[in-house]
């Protein structure tokens, strides 16, 4: 049954308005009005049984000679306008339920929203404040009593130290990433290679002894939120720069392929790569491939890129091979 | 005019009261901080009530260093309460705080605040905080002069 059931019923009226011309007007009403309950039980949409009934009434209507507009014509065309406005009726009632639903499943939407903002709220006050703390007091102790503690002693306290400043970043990066899940998205027209240009300058500018070749190509454009998308390029381009800092030419690229199914952007580097088998993990908030050691960071950043590209519509995903670099592909939804 | 203004500062939390208080020492600014616990003791040191009956209230800080996360009064309705007394409604209030919610902010600003820090948890970070802190609000920043009556 794959048959577009609009169609066949559309056949099925225009066969009885050809009929129309030989038979009476009343039995084109019946059928008519037949026709059109048979086609709601089918499951037609309500605005389109309308549209033919009436198309289908009218036309009949005007093959009446006048002589013959008799009362049961008359009263059958009646009874088919009344069923009419029924089935919208019964369209509309449908309509103001799933409204309702709706509106139920936005509060609760809201109250969970309101849930994760007093979450976020209590990680930003309650747990960086012991946080403060011991980072704090152990600085103290470093600062008035360090004439008292050997290099060991001293060493140690710059390990909790060090401890604190990663669970700091770590609370700072999952707050960055509530709030890219809670943020509304607002599409508009951007300059992607402007965007891209502005995060390497920042990104050489906090970090001048290193040479990078960066290469952003002409005329990237795209719609989409210009705040998350910034976000998710000093993502991709911070990580491209972290893990080309052992090269020592390191490049980056910046730039899209046309693809049938719309354009791809993409970001690539020749540093570090990681095995594809590891792919999988890639995206996942605190995974990481590479020890803390080697590259420092939280295995928050790809979590968030991900989730701004689901957020626009598209999809992330990413080519690579162990110490020949990588090269980050995504597309930003049928809206850009 | 006093040439030593203190620093009102409004903090629950008994350890980042005294790292500020640290922090402060360490960047050179000995002004007179005073600390309370809460909004209900900021509004009676600034207005001279309750236990600080008796207070100079002419003699007002330099600036007030507030926490937003504070028992019985919240910061919001300390800093609306000062906005809306003729007294002390000048008074520059900074929001001295852990959060960095885009709420936070505007509500600080919403409701009259003059600025707003986010305490770091780095302590380096913080005792330069508040040494910019203290340079810009006791020392650069002219404070309203007393009405004419």
């Amino acid at each position: 049954m794959n048959a577009d059931p609009h169609e066949s019923t559309s056949r099925k009226f225009a066969a009885i308005l050809e009929r129309s011309e030989n038979g009476t007007s009343e039995d084109v009403l019946q059928e008519a009005y037949e026709l059109g309950r048979w086609a709601w039980g089918q499951g037609m949409g309500v605005v389109q049984i309308t549209i033919l009934q009436y198309e289908s009434l009218a036309a009949a209507l005007e093959r009446v000679p006048t002589r013959e507009m008799t009362g049961q014509v008359v009263r059958n065309a009646a009874l088919l306008s009344a069923e009419c406005f029924s089935v919208f009726e019964m369209a509309m009632r449908g309509f103001q339920e799933s409204n309702a639903a709706l509106t139920e499943m936005n509060r609760k939407l809201e109250a969970a929203n309101r849930d994760l903002d007093s979450f976020s709220y209590s990680v930003s006050h309650d747990l960086r404040t012991p946080l403060r703390a011991i980072d704090g007091f152990t600085r103290a102790i470093l600062e008035e009593h360090g004439d008292k503690l050997d290099g060991e002693a001293r060493h140690l306290f710059d390990r909790v130290r060090a401890a604190t400043q990663r669970m700091g970043q770590l609370i700072d990066d999952l707050l960055g990433l509530s709030r890219i899940t809670r943020s509304p998205l607002r599409r508009e027209t951007t300059d992607v290679t402007a965007l891209a240009r502005r995060i390497l300058a920042d990104l050489a500018e906090a970090d001048r002894g290193r040479q990078v070749e960066a290469r952003v190509a002409e005329g990237l454009v795209t719609n989409a939120d210009p705040r998350l998308l910034t976000a998710a390029f000093e993502n991709l381009l911070g990580n491209a720069w972290k893990f080309t800092k052992k090269q020592t030419q390191a490049s980056i690229e910046v730039g899209k392929e046309q693809r049938d199914d719309g354009d791809v952007f993409f970001v690539r580097d020749n540093g570090a790569g990681f095995e594809m088998e590891y792919a999988a993990k890639l995206f996942s908030p605190f995974q990481r491939l590479h020890s803390d050691a080697e590259f420092p960071g939280t295995g928050i950043g790809l979590a968030t890129v991900n989730r701004i590209i689901q957020r626009h519509g598209g999809s992330i995903w990413a080519e690579a091979a162990r110490g020949r670099g990588a090269t980050f592909f995504f597309t930003l939804g049928a809206g850009s | 005019m006093k040439s030593e203004q203190a620093i009102l500062l409004v903090e629950d939390n008994d350890d980042d009261a005294e790292l500020t208080a640290r922090a402060f020492k360490s960047a050179r600014l000995d002004n007179l901080l005073v600390r309370v616990r809460d909004g209900v003791e900021a509004l009676d040191y600034l207005l001279g009530k309750n236990d600080f009956a008796g207070r100079d209230v002419s003699d007002l800080p330099a600036v007030v260093l507030l926490d937003l996360n504070l028992p019985r009064l919240d910061g919001f309705t300390v800093l609306k309460t000062i906005r809306a007394d003729e007294r002390i409604k000048h008074l520059p209030v900074v929001i001295l705080t852990s959060s960095d919610e885009d709420k936070d902010r505007l509500a600080a600003y919403d409701h009259g605040a003059n600025s707003y820090v986010q305490k770091p948890v780095d302590y380096d970070r913080f005792v330069g905080a508040a040494r910019d802190l203290g340079l810009y609000w006791l020392v650069l920043n002219r404070p309203a002069p007393p009405r004419p009556d």
